[in-house]
């Protein structure tokens, strides 16, 4: 009886959890793969480990970084099962457009579609650092790569979004 | 000593750095501020565009449990609305505060026509810019010079200038965006802080660093604050 309350409370918990956090967690996953369906089976998936792995998580502070971690795994699962060759990035923002259109403002759209285009390499550190509020730390230690070289991504990701959307990248103002 | 070209490498890296060195170049360099000025802008762009809007009844959660019944099934329902309320709030209160500072500098670097005037807004733009926040200004608030209903990490909030002795200075009333404690900022040239509003959120007041004869901002957050009659 008192497993079951137990058991009932931790899962309203963690129901609770996910659902404050799934606005985010959809985000993230459609700028992972900028592809809406995908996003939603990587989260649908994601949400499924999380509940089962739901012991691993012992500070509930921790469930944002913690769920993102899944949402990167799985991606990276669902891109090794289904062997994508490559990734027509033209057709993506075809597919996608009605939704990266959706923003009120023409200069929105135009960060978007830029956005789309940005290589993943990129793309990645500059959600985690714009949209998820990570420090260049956090970011090294999620993505496994040095400081430095995180900031190097970071750099370039904004030099490309900009000089795509005709801003002044210059570092020397005398060039 | 920092160059123009390990400045602008550094902060198109993190555009919040707050490295006391790049901080100094940009205070002695036109140049660079004007680059720092029109990057915050787009960093705002980049803010809103990665918003995208996808309806999260897209993804059900598998582990919700439909075997409960009757009584029993209500007041789990109820327990696990509760539970997300109190998730919810908790995670709410406990975002990085550096965050929303930031947001509101990028915000305010974006909408730099705000400071070009210091005529007052006609009453009935005002009270149109405030009506959906549901408050109204005591008339003692100061001269609004600019008054804006402007998108805010996911809101309308009001972005206001107030002119003031020490000079004008930016509101933003951000109901929806509650914080524990006042919280005091210096990027990029603006001074400001967020204070907490009980029941209704915060409100960030900011000033130009360059304000000649400023004042402590806290007080005339306080000011402000008291100016404020909240309609609900």
């Amino acid at each position: 009886m008192n497993d079951e309350v137990g058991g009932n409370k931790r899962r309203a918990r963690f129901q609770a959890l996910c659902q404050s956090l799934r606005p985010d967690l959809l985000r993230f996953a459609f700028w992972l793969s900028r592809d809406r369906a995908l996003a939603e089976d990587v989260v649908q998936e994601s949400m499924l480990r999380a509940w089962k792995a739901r012991d691993s998580l012992l500070d509930e502070s921790a469930a944002k970084p913690w769920l993102l971690t899944i949402i990167r795994r799985e991606y990276a699962r669902t891109f090794e099962r289904k062997r994508f060759a490559t990734v027509n990035v033209d057709e993506l923002v075809a597919q996608e457009e009605p939704m990266l259109a959706a923003a009120e403002e023409q200069d929105i759209s135009d960060v978007r579609a830029a956005l789309m285009r940005l290589p993943d390499e990129y793309r990645e550190p500059l959600i985690l650092q714009v949209l998820m509020g990570y420090s260049t730390a956090e970011i090294a230690r999620e993505l496994e790569l040095s400081g430095p070289a995180v900031l190097t991504r970071l750099y370039r990701a904004r030099q490309q979004l900009r000089a795509a959307c005709g801003e002044d990248v210059r570092l020397d103002p005398q060039e | 000593m920092t160059d123009h070209t390990h400045y602008r490498s550094a902060i198109m890296s993190d555009p919040h750095d707050p490295d006391p060195d790049l901080r100094a170049h940009r205070d002695s360099c036109a140049e660079c501020r004007a680059f720092t000025e029109q990057l915050l802008r787009f960093e705002a762009r980049l803010e809103r565009a990665l918003l995208v809007d996808i309806p999260v009844k897209s993804v059900v959660l598998p582990f919700a449990r439909n075997g409960a019944q009757g009584p029993r099934r209500w007041m789990a329902m109820a327990a696990s609305l509760l539970l997300a309320l109190v998730i919810a709030a908790g995670a709410w209160l406990t975002l990085p505060q550096r965050s929303l500072a930031a947001a509101v500098v990028a915000h305010m670097a974006g909408e730099p026509d705000a400071w070009l005037t210091d005529a007052p807004v006609p009453d009935a733009d005002l009270n149109a810019v405030l009506k959906d926040s549901k408050l109204h200004l005591k008339p003692d608030a100061g001269v609004v010079s600019y008054a804006s209903s402007c998108e805010f990490r996911g809101h309308r909030v009001p972005h206001l200038v107030v002119q003031t002795p020490s000079g004008p200075v930016t509101v933003m009333v951000l109901v929806h965006e509650a914080v524990r404690n006042p919280k005091q900022f210096d990027e990029h040239g603006y001074r400001g802080t967020i204070v907490p509003v009980p029941g209704h959120g915060s409100i960030a007041v900011l000033m130009r660093d360059a304000n000649p004869g400023s004042g402590d901002v806290e007080r005339i957050a306080a000011r402000v604050d008291n100016s404020i009659i909240w309609t609900r």
